[in-house]
This record gives structure tokens, sequence and C-alpha cells, in this order.
């Protein structure tokens, strides 16, 4: 009778179940890797979509800005402050000019000559004055 | 023990059941109902974001922004986010720049209705459409969102408004440049599939196909707003002093046919060009045609000089200022008997006008006409342009031909005229107008060839030195005189064509075409005074436009540092000193 029992006893299998509980193991650590992988995936995404939206909305403002620029120093406001007197012109000293075409004798009649560069030198060609902010 | 395993049995196949239903459960809603899923998920989810491109900037010959766009947001609802419409319009009304109760009254109907997307407001300015965000976030509050949207503006306002033309609310251009080149300044639209939340928010994992757009390029045109300024501040002070019912100035190198500045009276601004009445919203360069009168002289003159049918030696009998031909007098201001070319020129004799065409065959003169580029369009790139009017000759009456000489039975357009003179400017050629320099970033600007040489180059420098005399103090135009530079030119004084046929008494378009320096023309200028309410006597190119010619190209000779002729002759003596020596 005993030796029955003893026969109908299963053996542990240590081996077998270690090695199903290392892979089980490492199955549970790939997926929660995997799930880490997967957060930190969304988590990047979220905040390269803030980086772009702000850097959108920085580029934006940045346009705003430039094109409040070209309003505010476009010819007819600057024609306009000219004339309300919140700037005014001041000549350009004959000695500060650097000529690349003969010189013109000044006018009698006080009028204004001009000062000329090469276009595309990074000055505006045939830029007349110098403004001055009061 | 039967019965216990009975009972197992029992409980393993209702298990066995419950998960086969599971399972097919399953299988059913992943496989076979896959696609009718996949769809209801991303009609909640997937949608195509678009990514509008950049409208390509218009630009002066130096890079000056004449056209810029400025970002603005429009701001949309969508109904199934918002909770407390009244808590989010207390919030938002104030960066919106509307009633609460406004904003109510929009928001709540998108909420009972549960609709997804209504538009609140368009063209909220960037810096306050970012601060009603933040607002919101502060409050906890959502259900407002942001599209990206620009709107053009023009830094210049009226200035130079009729050759930019302006955008629709949509951003296709409507008129001048904006409406020309509307395919290179709009560029492509792009767009992304994006996944968002419940929240809205894209889940930027899942971002699916997406097409970069191509933004619209540069336009950078042949006009220097150095010396479009000029002209508009001149053309302005003329319409002040004479009050015409309309006025117009151009400026252009005869030698690329570049056009350096135009400029006309009515004008509007292009920022509120719905507020613009439809005269003032007209080119009247390309658009306007008019009889020339005596500016039209100078086509007999280089034809029949260019055909051998009269030389610079030639005399011709001006019969003392009254002329007979076909039952109707021509007369001449400047009595005279007989006068050489320069001297028809010069005294701008009808007479002498008439004569020459006189002893030209009917359809070479004709030809010559059509070779100045009158009768058809000169090809600028500007919607609305006419051909004038040339009627051929076997439209032409008895009296057709002479008038023609000095500039009636004609009509052509301001843009024909100056390029007509730009012919005797240059040595002959006829150009074809340019407006436009280089389109996008890396394109270098490119040579027009000539359209076709029209003359030789002689015929042009003789018809040039006439052109001299006329502003000379012998000639009809000493006003046009430019102190230091030697101006040829012409003037032009025409009665207007009534509507109902025939002339109107008392109402003239005067003009005066010319350039500078006469011997290497820089630029030709044409100045129009239409209508003018003056009197009969004052009326005429030599006195009105004349002198406003002559404010343009000073203040255009200094601006673009021409030597004056002196100068010039001194530079040139004290350079052959220096090599003598």
């Amino acid at each position: 009778m005993k030796g029955n029992r003893r026969r109908a006893t299963n053996a542990i299998e240590v081996d077998f179940v270690a090695r199903m509980l290392v892979l089980g193991f490492l199955v549970g650590m790939a997926a929660l890797f995997f799930v880490y992988l997967k957060n930190q995936q969304h988590a990047v995404g979220n905040k390269s979509r803030l980086v772009e939206q702000e850097l959108h909305e920085y580029e934006a403002r940045n346009m705003a800005l430039e094109a409040r620029i070209t309003s505010m120093t476009s010819r007819g406001y600057l024609q306009r402050k000219l004339d309300e007197g919140y700037i005014q012109l001041e000549a350009v000293r004959d000695t500060a000019v650097a000529r690349i075409t003969p010189p013109v004798s000044a006018e009698p009649d006080g009028v204004l000559r001009t000062a000329s560069r090469e276009p595309g030198s990074g000055v505006i060609a045939g830029a007349p004055q110098r403004i001055l902010r009061r | 023990m039967k019965g216990t395993t009975g009972r197992i049995g029992v409980v393993c196949a209702l298990l066995v059941l419950v998960f086969t239903i599971f399972a097919w459960r399953l299988i059913h809603l992943q496989i076979l109902q896959h696609d009718y899923f996949s769809k209801l998920a991303a009609q909640k989810h997937l949608r195509c974001q678009p990514i509008p491109a950049k409208r390509g900037r218009i630009l002066d010959r130096n890079g000056e922004e004449l056209a810029v766009n400025i970002p603005v947001r429009t701001v949309t609802a969508d109904g199934t986010h918002i909770k407390d419409p009244a808590a989010l319009a207390a919030i938002a009304a104030p960066f919106l720049e509307m009633p609460v109760e406004e904003l109510v009254g929009k928001l709540s109907p998108a909420v009972k209705g549960k609709r997804p997307y209504v538009v609140i407001k368009k063209e909220v300015a960037e810096e306050k459409a970012q601060a009603m965000i933040a607002a919101m976030e502060r409050a906890r509050l959502r259900g407002l969102y942001l599209e990206e949207d620009s709107v053009r503006s023009y830094p210049n306002g009226e200035m130079l408004c009729h050759v930019l033309g302006f955008v629709d609310h949509s951003g296709h251009g409507i008129d001048g440049i904006e409406k020309s080149f509307n395919r290179e300044l709009s560029g492509q639209d792009g767009f992304r599939w994006i996944e968002h939340d419940r929240k809205g928010l894209e889940i930027v994992t899942y971002r699916g196909q997406e097409q970069l757009p191509e933004n619209g390029s540069d336009i950078r045109l042949t006009i220097d707003m150095g010396l479009q300024a000029i002209v508009e501040n001149e053309i302005e002070s003329a319409c002040r002093q004479y009050r015409p019912r309309s006025a117009s100035a151009i400026l252009v190198d005869p030698q690329t046919g570049e056009i350096m500045a135009m400029a006309c009276r009515p004008n509007f601004d292009s920022n509120k060009f719905n507020e613009a009445k439809p005269e003032e919203m007209r080119n009247r360069i390309i658009t306007d045609m008019y009889e020339p009168g005596s500016v039209f002289k100078i086509v007999v003159a280089s034809a029949a000089l260019n055909e051998g049918i009269v030389s610079d030696r030639s005399r011709i009998f001006c019969e003392n200022g009254l002329f007979s031909y076909g039952g109707k007098t021509i007369k001449d201001h400047h009595k005279a008997g007989d006068m050489s070319l320069a001297e028809i020129l010069q005294y701008s004799s009808n007479i002498g006008s008439a004569k020459m065409s006189l002893m030209m065959k009917d359809q070479l003169y004709y030809d010559y006409v059509r070779a100045f580029g009158f009768g058809e369009k000169s090809g600028i790139p500007l919607q609305g342009e006419i051909s004038g009017m040339v009627n051929p000759p076997r439209r032409w009456d008895g009296l057709t031909k002479t008038r023609m000489a000095f500039g009636q039975s004609v009509a052509v357009t301001p843009i024909q005229m100056i390029m007509a003179m730009s012919v005797v400017g240059n040595g002959g050629k006829l150009m074809t107008p340019r407006l436009v320099l280089s389109r996008g970033e890396g394109s270098s600007p490119s040579e027009m060839p000539p359209n076709r040489q029209v003359v030789g180059e002689g015929v042009s420098k003789f018809i040039s030195s006439a052109l001299q005399k006329v502003v000379s103090k012998e000639g009809t135009a000493p006003l046009a005189a430019i102190d230091g530079y030697v101006v040829a030119g012409k003037t032009g004084t025409a009665q207007r064509i009534s509507a109902q046929g025939g002339y109107q008494d008392g109402h003239y378009t005067v003009s005066f075409a010319g350039f500078f320096p006469a011997d290497h023309p820089r630029l030709v200028g044409l100045v129009i005074v239409d209508d003018a309410p003056l009197g009969e006597h004052q009326n005429y190119g030599g006195l009105v436009a004349a002198p406003v010619f002559s404010k343009i190209g000073a203040r255009a000779a200094r601006y673009l540092d021409i030597p004056q002729e002196n100068t010039v002759a001194q530079a040139t003596a004290s350079s052959n000193q220096a090599s003598n020596r």
C-alpha cells in the first residue's frame, strides 16, 4: 500500500518549474517593458507635440512682429510720422559719403543730394537721409 | 464520485460555452466587423489636419516688402466639449472683443445641437488667441479651439495699389500682381493625418501620412519704391493743384523695359479694398485709352525718316499755319513756312506732321504705327490690359491719315505711349514692359530681349536730338527741363472724346512724355493729366504735365545719383588730363 502511494505521488520537476518561472518572469518583464516603452513613446510624443506647438506659436508671434515692424517702417508710416514731427531727417555730411559715381556739386537752393551705394551691399541703394528719432 | 465528476463536467461545459461565446464575439468584432468598427473609430479619432502654405511676399527691386502676411487665428467651438457655455463665454469674450451675451448666443446652440465645429470668430490676433487659451486652461475649461489663418497686409497702404492689387477673404488674388501671379504666390497646402484623444489633443504616436506644404514664392518687382514714392508724391501734388478727373505717371528704364514706378489717381487702399469705388480701382495706365495728341508725332516722324521719305535736311512747307485738306482746315499754333523735321517736332506742327503722313503709303504708315506697339497689348503682366484702337487703312476716311499724324483718330494706352517713347530713347528697339524681376528665392533676374527693332539707331538718335529742342526755351515744353540734365520729350494736348461722339469742348487730356539724360537715357517718363478744370489757354501738356515731369525727373535724378551732364564732362576732361600726364 505504502509502495503504491509512493508510486502515485507526482515528483516535482524543479528544473522544469524553474525554467517556466524564469520564462514567465522574462515574458512578464518583456510585457512590462513593452508597456513602459509604449508609455514613454506617448509621453515623448506628447512632449514633442507641445514643443511643436510652442515652436509654432513662436513662429507665428515672430511673423506677427515682423509684419508689425514692416508696417511701422513702411514709407507711408514714416512719412506720416515725419509730417507729425515724431521723426526728423538729418543730412548726411558730404565727408561721410563714399561715392561710386562722380561727385555732384551741392545745389545752391539747399536741396539735399543722395548718397548712393552698390545694390546688394546690404544698404538700400540711394538711401537719401538718416532717420533720427526725437 | 460519479455525481462529482458529472458536476465538474457541467461546470467545464459551461465555462467552454462562455469562453466560446466570448471568443466568437471577439472574432465577430475584430475580424468580421473590422472594417465597420475601424471606420467608426476613424470618424471619431482620425482627421486630416490641413497645413496651410504661406503666401509669398511681394518685394520691390531692393527687397522692400510690399505685401506680407500677418498670422491670425480662427476661433472655433466644439459643442460636445462644452459643459457650461456661460462660464466659457465669460472667460473668452474679452479676448474675442465681443459681448458675453453674443458669445453665449453662439455657443449655446452648438452645445444643444452637439455640433462639433462652429466658427466663432475669424481673424483674431495671434497674441489674443493664445492669451484666451491660457485663460481657459487656468479656469479648467475647454471647447474653444484655434485654427491657423493669415491675412494679407500692404504696409504702404495706397502706394502702388494698382500694381499690387489685393486678395479676397479666402486668400485668392483678385487684382494686380496678386492675381497675375496667384499660382506662384499661393503655393500648395500640405496635410497630416492625425489621431486625437477625447480631449481633442493629437496622439503623436499615431501620426499618419504627412505632406508638408509648399510655400508660395516671393515675387520681386522691378518697381523701385524710392522712385515710386517720388512719383506718388508729385502726382498727388499735381492733383491737389489742378483737380483733374484722373492723373497717371510712369517711369521706365528704356534699355530694359523695366517699370520703375507707376501711379494713378484716383487710387485706393489695398488693405481696405472693399471700401474702394470701381473708378478708384482702375489701373488707368493699362485699362484706359486716350487720344495722345502731339506726342504721337514721334511715330510719323520716325517712320518717314526711317523709310527715307524725308531726311534731316528736308524742309516741308507748313502753309503758314493753315492747311485745307479733305474739306477741313488743319491749324498750327506756331505759324511758319518751310520747316525742317526737327522744327516740326520742336514747334509741334500739325501741318508738317500731316504732310509727312501724306508722303507715305497708307499700309506702310499703318505698319509703322503697329510696329511702335499701338493697337496691341504691350504684354505687361497685369490683368485688364486693353489694346487701344488703331483702325486699319480699309476703315480710314479721307481725314484719318492726317489726323493720326498728330494723335487724333487713334486711341492708345499710357503704357503703349511710354514704350513707344522708349523706342526713341533706346536706339529704336521696342521693349516688352517688365514688372517682375524674379520669382522665388534663388531665381536670378534674367534679361528680356527686345520685342523688335522698329527704326534704325540713327533715326532714333535724330528724333531724340529733335525732341531735346522741344524742351528748350523755343520749344513747347521748356517747363519740362531738369537742371543739370539734357531732357528730350514731347508734349501732347488732346480734346477729350465725348460719349455721344465728337469731342467735348473745353475738356482736354494733356500729357508729356520724355527721357533723360538725352544722350544715354536712364529713365523715360510719362505724365498724363486728364480733364483738369483749367482755362483753355492754360490747359496744355507743356504747361500742366511738363512741370510735373520736371519735378519727378529732378528728384529721380538725385535719388539715382545720375551724374549731371557738366559733371560728366568735367570728370572726362580730368581723366583725359591725368592720362596725358
